[in-house]
């Protein structure tokens, strides 16, 4: 029998199927990089994560960077457990990320360092303000390109991650990559920060294609590195280990 | 030579089981419709159980027909078609909140997905899924995948405590087949032209 030993207390995503592929949930405080080509279901995934959060009590903040929240709420699939109350009572934010940038003042195409610690602590403030146990940056990559240099986003992504896990706030990063790409991230600087990588992904078998999930890492838990077949149903994400039917590839 | 088994026997064979239990049930294929009294009327209806029944054999319209006919509700009836959809056109098969279609019937991993979708909706406190049937699947999937695909689903349904019925047809049915269905399933029912009980 495997013996668990230094369990960290864990942040249960309530997405059944990836709890337990993570043994219970993802160590509480993580950085989690949530990667994958256009049409795998990231934005998906994160909200139900969120949704679950606000749901047992956590305040769950959705940072939105490339697509309006009202235009996002409007397309989202219509979750059974979903309750508008959620969003009414606070314990489930949407904030926009390009007015922040307003409010702040970051009107040029590429941010300074001192932008960065600007935003970073502006971020840090409206998780204090808000109490937020969760968050989700979707996507990471669109801040990431106002950066520019991998010196500017590896400091971004580290302060970020530290500024969160000190305040015990489990983060979901969304990054996004081109299709048929085998990295992890846009510019190879994401994934080697983050605590835990969830690659999401389309997968072609003889003409048919899945979609796929799977754990690369995680820092604090043991889990799962096989790949699962997803489906996003109005019960939320559902996966089923993929089939290997004999393969040896 | 045994008579054929009645749909009242057949439903008498599944009402034996606990909760839970992966039947395999051969028949011929001219007895398809006493199968189709005996486990979605006698049985699941009598016992007010929904029925996700997966059919990658013939649409989930002309099934929708066949229990017209002999009029059998099907208002407890979710269908899973893994076929309408590649016979593209053939069918007038829509999703709605009765029948879910998926692509292609190699896509296994999918028809699980869709089963489980459907358990998870299901408020009833038993629960009969029916795959109809494995030699359809066999058409499109080696005996390895469908091997795997049948360990995981029945495993998966047996954990919930749903009753899954493996449906066969006796006159397409091959050693390897019968042994994989053999392998995952606590009882068989032959209701072909020879019929007598095994189990």
């Amino acid at each position: 029998m495997v013996q668990r030993t230094g369990e960290r207390e864990r942040c249960v995503t309530g997405i059944e199927g990836l709890d337990t592929i993570l043994y219970g949930g993802i160590p509480r405080a993580n950085t989690v990089l949530l990667t994958g080509s256009c049409g795998t279901g990231k934005t998906s995934l994160a909200l139900e994560f969120l949704i679950h959060g606000a749901m047992k009590g956590e305040n769950s903040l959705f940072v939105s960077v490339t697509e309006n929240s009202e235009k996002l709420l409007a397309n989202i699939i219509p979750y059974k457990f979903f309750d508008r109350n959620l969003v009414k009572s606070g314990r489930l934010v949407f904030v926009d990320l390009p007015i922040m940038y307003e409010r702040l003042g970051m009107v040029k195409p590429e941010l300074s360092m001192e932008e960065i610690d600007l935003l970073v602590a502006a971020m840090g403030d409206l998780v204090d303000e808000l109490g937020t146990k969760r968050l989700v940056v979707d996507s990471v990559t669109s801040v990431c390109y106002k950066l520019k240099t991998s010196e500017k986003i590896r400091d971004f992504i580290l302060k970020l991650a530290k500024t969160l896990s000190d305040r015990d706030c489990t983060s979901i990063l969304v990054g996004e990559v081109p299709a048929g790409s085998s990295a992890y991230s846009s510019f190879g600087v994401e994934e080697a920060i983050s605590d835990g990588i969830i690659l999401m992904a389309n997968m072609e078998r003889r003409g048919d294609l899945l979609r796929t999930l799977q754990v690369i890492k995680m820092r604090g838990t043991m889990h799962s590195r096989a790949k699962y077949v997803l489906d996003l149903t109005p019960m939320g994400v559902l996966l089923v280990p993929l089939l290997k039917g004999g393969s040896t590839v | 030579m045994t008579p054929a088994m009645s749909p009242q026997m057949i439903a008498q064979e599944l009402s034996e089981m606990p909760p839970g239990s992966a039947v395999s049930l051969q028949m011929s294929v001219d007895n398809y419709l006493d199968v189709i009294r005996g486990t979605l009327d006698l049985f699941a209806n009598k016992r007010e159980m929904d029925t996700i029944y997966v059919t990658a054999t013939i649409s989930s319209e002309a099934i929708r027909r066949v229990l017209e006919a002999l009029d059998i509700s099907s208002s407890r009836v979710y269908f899973v078609d893994c076929i309408s959809h590649i016979m593209m056109g053939a069918s007038s098969a829509q999703q709605d909140e009765h029948t879910t279609l998926v692509e292609s019937p190699t896509m296994l991993e999918n028809l699980m997905l869709k089963v489980e979708y459907l358990i998870r909706l299901s408020q009833s406190k038993e629960k009969l899924v029916i795959l109809d049937s494995i030699n359809s699947l066999a058409i499109h999937n080696n005996n390895w995948i469908l091997s795997e695909f049948l360990h995981i689903l029945v495993s998966g349904l047996r954990s919930k405590e749903a009753y899954s019925v493996i449906f066969s047809v006796e006159e397409h049915t091959t050693p390897e087949i019968s042994n994989m269905v053999n392998l995952v399933c606590d009882h068989s029912i032959h209701v072909g032209k020879d019929a007598g009980r095994e189990g």
